[in-house]
């Protein structure tokens, strides 16, 4: 089994709902995004590149790659970032990071990892989102789960259901009866950075 | 850079005045500890600043790491810049130590057990970085318990760790050896154990960088060669340095014939450090592809500054290494200083040039944690050096450095490691 996504760039609007539910569905705390909306355009978000008429934007969601052959698990020098064999789900423990950021420096999708720099705060004075994600701590690394605790129900990631544009999918790369595994098969595809050679698990569909 | 010439200075300003006819006289009555009031104050000093360090990592630690520079997107800095140049500081010490016992031939007259001790000192300081940057300093416990030994950090703490006790066993042998309780022979496998070790830490702290597919400035196979000849270069020009400072200060006698072999020395190794250089860097411009990008960013990019101290530093210490009649005390001195300074500028683009080009070229949402100059937006935040220290880093780097000054003197003070014949 091999869960990962498959992303339909022609069909996503850059309305950052999914960067958003992530954010309320997991609790994080301030300054920090688990998945981005990055604009393939101007110097800043949500800007075109070119002048107009010429002007062009579009978006690619990126978040943890959640990597077959990830850089991250192997440097890490106490196997707090690991994966789960079972799923294929790259994971993060933060009761035993460390905080020696190896992982950051060792994955080549810039930005995908956190670090809590301060004890972390919140936007709202109250909790959000589901009662079982695991609490945040302080100078410990943390990045997407692809939702761990939504898995374990049987529920898709949040990012997937809340998707305004149905531009998100979700399942098992591995089965070939699954919409992902489909969408892969029958639509041209690119991986992130694919040359470095990490084999991630989400697709993007152009 | 400029803290460890103070380091040193202190050595060399403090000494004169007062310790070095008080050393001459103590010398006579084989007294066990070395040194006048100089050194006490420079014992105090680094001690009084070595506690000041502690109490700025507990703030660090207690207000939060967002009182550094380091953010998302350069989540390392001075600390770890640090941490590479201190594992380098150490190489010459041990190197130049053991390679005469080694191979069996002529060394650099008694200033074996002083280069060991440099050795040491800069190894603690090497490791006390690397624990400054942790974010759970009291989870190190896990390293021992939960190790993943396909981890090049976890290679480098074994293996800096084996290198700091075989540090302490060599000088102790070589102690144990002068009063002919060790054999020669048991100090020659030793040394050449110390030697494949010394060798080991640098290509393993090579290894953290070097084989990190996802940095284009790190990912050469040529880095853990490199990192050698460049502690080569700073390990040999601190030992210089040192045994400069401590024979005008009376410490020990010394033939300027063998100050003129450690400059010749370290000439040959900064020649080499050079070549690799130049090798690497020609590797990366030739196709006029993606590593033209690094070769820019070094030569006229915002890491400039530090390419050519490093270059013309090294190639000015190189002249006077070569020039016999530039090859006085105080000049060699100026020029191992010059070449330490130059090394420390290659950590820098080493560790910030890792950080400075993105896979990622794309815009998103830019907060206070994303990186160093957010104020400026994501482009502005690249525009000049992606990281720069803050106020607390300085501070705890001083602590550190001021623990490893405070280490290296009282060696001096207490431990006998004047040349045999004194």
């Amino acid at each position: 089994m091999r869960y990962g996504f498959a992303i339909d760039t022609k069909r996503c609007i850059g309305c950052h709902t999914c960067s958003t539910a992530c954010r309320i569905e997991n609790n994080l705390p301030a300054g920090m995004w688990w998945n981005r909306a990055l604009t393939e355009g101007g110097a800043e978000m949500d800007t075109p590149a070119g002048e107009f008429p010429d002007a062009t934007m579009s978006y690619l969601t990126v978040a943890c790659q959640h990597c077959e052959n990830p850089a991250c698990v192997k440097v890490c020098p106490v196997g707090a970032t690991y994966k789960d064999p079972e799923t294929g789900v790259v994971r993060q423990d933060y009761d035993k990071c460390i905080g020696c950021r190896m992982c950051m420096s060792a994955c080549p999708y810039n930005g995908v990892r956190s670090f809590n720099w301060e004890e972390p705060s919140y936007v709202v004075d109250f909790a959000m989102g589901d009662a079982d994600v695991p609490p945040h701590q302080k100078h410990v690394v943390e990045k997407c789960t692809m939702c761990w605790h939504r898995l374990a129900k049987g529920e898709e990631p949040m990012c997937v259901k809340t998707c305004l544009a149905r531009a998100r999918f979700w399942g098992d790369l591995d089965d070939p009866e699954s919409e992902v595994a489909k969408l892969v098969r029958e639509r041209s595809s690119k991986q992130l950075l694919a040359d470095e050679g990490t084999k991630p698990s989400v697709y993007y569909l152009v | 850079m400029s803290d460890i010439n103070n380091g040193v200075g202190v050595i060399d300003d403090d000494f004169n005045p007062a310790a070095a006819p008080g050393a001459r006289e103590a010398a006579g009555v084989r007294a066990a500890a070395w040194g006048g009031r100089g050194l006490t104050v420079a014992i105090g000093v680094s001690a009084a600043l070595a506690v000041l360090g502690i109490v700025l990592w507990v703030i660090q630690l207690s207000g939060g790491m967002v009182q550094t520079g380091m953010r998302n997107l350069d989540s390392w800095g001075l600390y770890i810049t640090n941490f590479m140049f201190f594992v380098g500081l150490s190489a010459g010490g041990l190197i130049i130590s053991s390679v005469p016992k080694a191979f069996g031939i002529a060394g650099f007259g008694g200033i074996s057990k002083v280069a060991v001790w440099t050795s040491i000192a800069a190894t603690v300081c090497a490791i006390a970085f690397v624990v400054v940057d942790l974010g759970q300093p009291m989870r190190l416990w896990e390293l021992f318990a939960y190790s993943n030994l396909g981890s090049p950090l976890m290679w480098d703490i074994i293996v800096l760790g084996t290198y700091l006790i075989l540090s302490c066993v060599y000088l102790w042998a070589t102690l144990q050896n002068e009063r002919g309780r060790v054999s020669a022979t048991a100090l020659r496998v030793i040394s050449v154990v110390a030697l494949v070790c010394a060798v080991l830490v640098h290509s393993v702290t090579a290894w953290i960088f070097g084989l990190q597919q996802g940095r284009e400035m790190w990912h050469t196979a040529l880095l853990a060669p490199w990192f050698v000849s460049s502690a080569l270069v700073c390990g040999t020009a601190l030992v210089a340095i040192v045994v400069v400072a401590l024979r005008k200060a009376g410490y020990l006698a010394l033939d300027q014939a063998n100050v003129t072999k450690l400059a010749k020395l370290l000439g040959a190794f900064i020649c080499v450090d050079l070549y690799f250089f130049g090798c690497d860097l020609l590797t990366e411009a030739f196709p006029a592809a993606g590593g033209m990008a690094v070769v820019d960013m070094l030569v006229s990019g915002p890491l400039a500054p530090f390419f050519w101290v490093e270059v013309i530093g090294c190639v000015a210490c190189a002249v006077v290494c070569f020039t016999p009649s530039l090859r006085r005390p105080g000049l060699i001195v100026g020029a191992s200083a010059l070449a330490i300074a130059a090394i420390f500028c290659k950590r820098v683009q080493l560790l910030i040039g890792g950080f400075q080009i993105t896979n990622l070229e794309m815009a998103g949402p830019v907060t206070p944690m994303t990186v160093t100059g957010w104020e400026s937006g994501i482009s502005g935040a690249y525009q000049g050096l992606v990281y720069w220290p803050t106020m607390i880093e300085w501070g705890v780097t001083l602590g550190v450095i001021a623990l490893g000054a405070l280490i290296l003197l009282a060696g001096l003070r207490y431990l006998p490691l004047r040349p045999k014949q004194d």
